[in-house]
């Protein structure tokens, strides 16, 4: 198989399971086995195995930006890089949505950092944290302060 | 947090099974089991071949004898004397062959990974220095079915019909016998073929020549003489009186070993288990 095929395969499989996380409030368990741990697990399964295969013959390496650059020209380890971000993207996306239904923050909440995460990673945790951090102030103010 | 994703997965800890009397050894060996996954996707995606075969094909045969070498250890293990487990020594000498086995995988899959002999490496001082220590975690890891051999042996307390805890047992030191033998001589030879072929046939899945010796033939009965034995026993039990079913398991070890030692002479002889027609 090459690279191309399976970024055409890798992109509906993470859309799959950002779809399942939006309408996690519908099935909370199914959602979280899909979206938190078989489809990060398939997609780690690839990575894994595009750099087992690819690693020793591709140029490059970690230790100065020119390196890292060049490393990511290879079109396999590119592809690994690329589903190291959906993996990644979706475990945390997953993680944001599991945090929010323990601590009682709303879905409506979680999906526009659901999407941040999904098309800018960081960001998206960034909001979903500050969200968090606010909502968590809010709701011990208006529960008179016994919280 | 992943304790939410991972729940449904544990297990109740009253659950007995293979993971009760050498937990150690069940959870290697289902970890390495587990670690096929990623070397067959690897070998589906990688095209680099070595002697003729995939790189990754080699990777993913020890991934699986050394899963189910480390699983049938554990199964066997309840029929060790009770409280050995526990003993600070023996969780020393389980823990060093476990190491000796993840040693193995890591060099083997490694060697894979860029493209380089495992075995029979012995080009460069430092290869032939890691071939020799391999070598001892080798012998290392197999002496295993010795010492769980001898202790079931000891064990009067199985609960075993006798002639199966007599297969159990004998098929465990047979296995360290027989395999220290062939696989000690295949060590000292310049590669696993005795001869040199010509059209490359070979054995479907097991990769054994099928024009010239191929001493992992022997290797592979040597090694599996502890599920073969265990697996006579068990027949033995079902069909025959007891004292029978005890002399029929010594039968079938010595026709077992002769069955090693032939095959072992005929590919030191240089012929094909399994000739070409």
């Amino acid at each position: 198989m090459n690279p191309d095929t399976l970024f055409q395969l890798s992109g509906p499989l993470a859309m799959a399971g950002w779809l399942a996380l939006a309408a996690s409030p519908l099935a909370p368990r199914l959602t979280q086995l899909a979206a938190g741990l078989v489809i990060p697990v398939i997609l780690s399964l690839g990575y894994t195995a595009l750099i087992l295969a690819n690693w020793s013959s591709a140029e490059g390496g970690f230790n100065s930006l020119a390196e890292v650059m060049l490393l990511f020209t290879n079109p396999a380890v590119a592809l690994a890089g690329w589903l190291h971000y959906l993996a990644f993207d979706l475990f945390v996306g997953a993680w944001e949505v599991r945090t929010a239904r323990r601590t009682g923050f709303p879905h409506l909440l979680v999906l526009p950092c659901l999407v941040l995460t999904f098309l800018f990673g960081p960001i998206g945790l960034l909001v979903f944290l500050g969200l968090r951090l606010v909502h968590g102030r809010f709701a011990t103010q208006t529960a008179g302060g016994l919280a | 947090m992943t304790d939410i994703a991972f729940a449904p997965l544990s297990r109740p800890a009253s659950h007995k099974g293979l993971f009760d009397a050498e937990p150690l050894f069940a959870a290697a060996g289902m970890l390495i089991g587990l670690s096929l996954a990623p070397t067959l996707v690897a070998m589906a995606l990688d095209q680099r071949q070595f002697l003729g075969e995939n790189v990754w094909l080699k990777p993913v045969k020890f991934q699986i004898a050394l899963s189910l070498y480390l699983l049938t250890l554990a199964f066997f293990a309840r029929w060790l004397p009770a409280g050995l487990t526990a003993q600070r020594s023996y969780r020393l000498y389980s823990a060093t062959v476990v190491f000796a086995v993840i040693a193995e995988l890591a060099w083997i899959s490694g060697a894979a990974m860029f493209g380089i002999a495992s075995h029979f490496n012995v080009g460069t001082p430092v290869m032939q220095g890691i071939y020799s220590l391999m070598g001892l975690f080798a012998v290392l890891l197999t002496s295993a079915t010795l010492v769980h051999g001898i202790a079931i042996r000891r064990n009067s307390r199985t609960g075993l019909p006798p002639a199966l805890h007599l297969a159990i047992w004998l098929g465990l030191v047979l296995t360290f016998a027989l395999t220290l033998v062939v696989a000690g001589t295949m060590a000292s030879l310049p590669g696993h073929l005795v001869g040199t072929p010509v059209s490359g046939a070979t054995v479907p899945i097991m990769g054994w020549s099928r024009e010239v010796g191929d001493v992992r033939a022997p290797h592979f009965f040597a090694t599996h003489a502890m599920h073969a034995l265990p697996l006579a026993g068990l027949l033995a039990t079902a069909l025959l009186p007891q004292r029978m079913a005890s002399r029929a398991v010594w039968v079938f070890a010595i026709l077992f070993t002769i069955l090693v030692t032939a095959s072992f002479a005929g590919s030191m002889a240089g012929l094909p288990l399994i000739p070409e027609f």
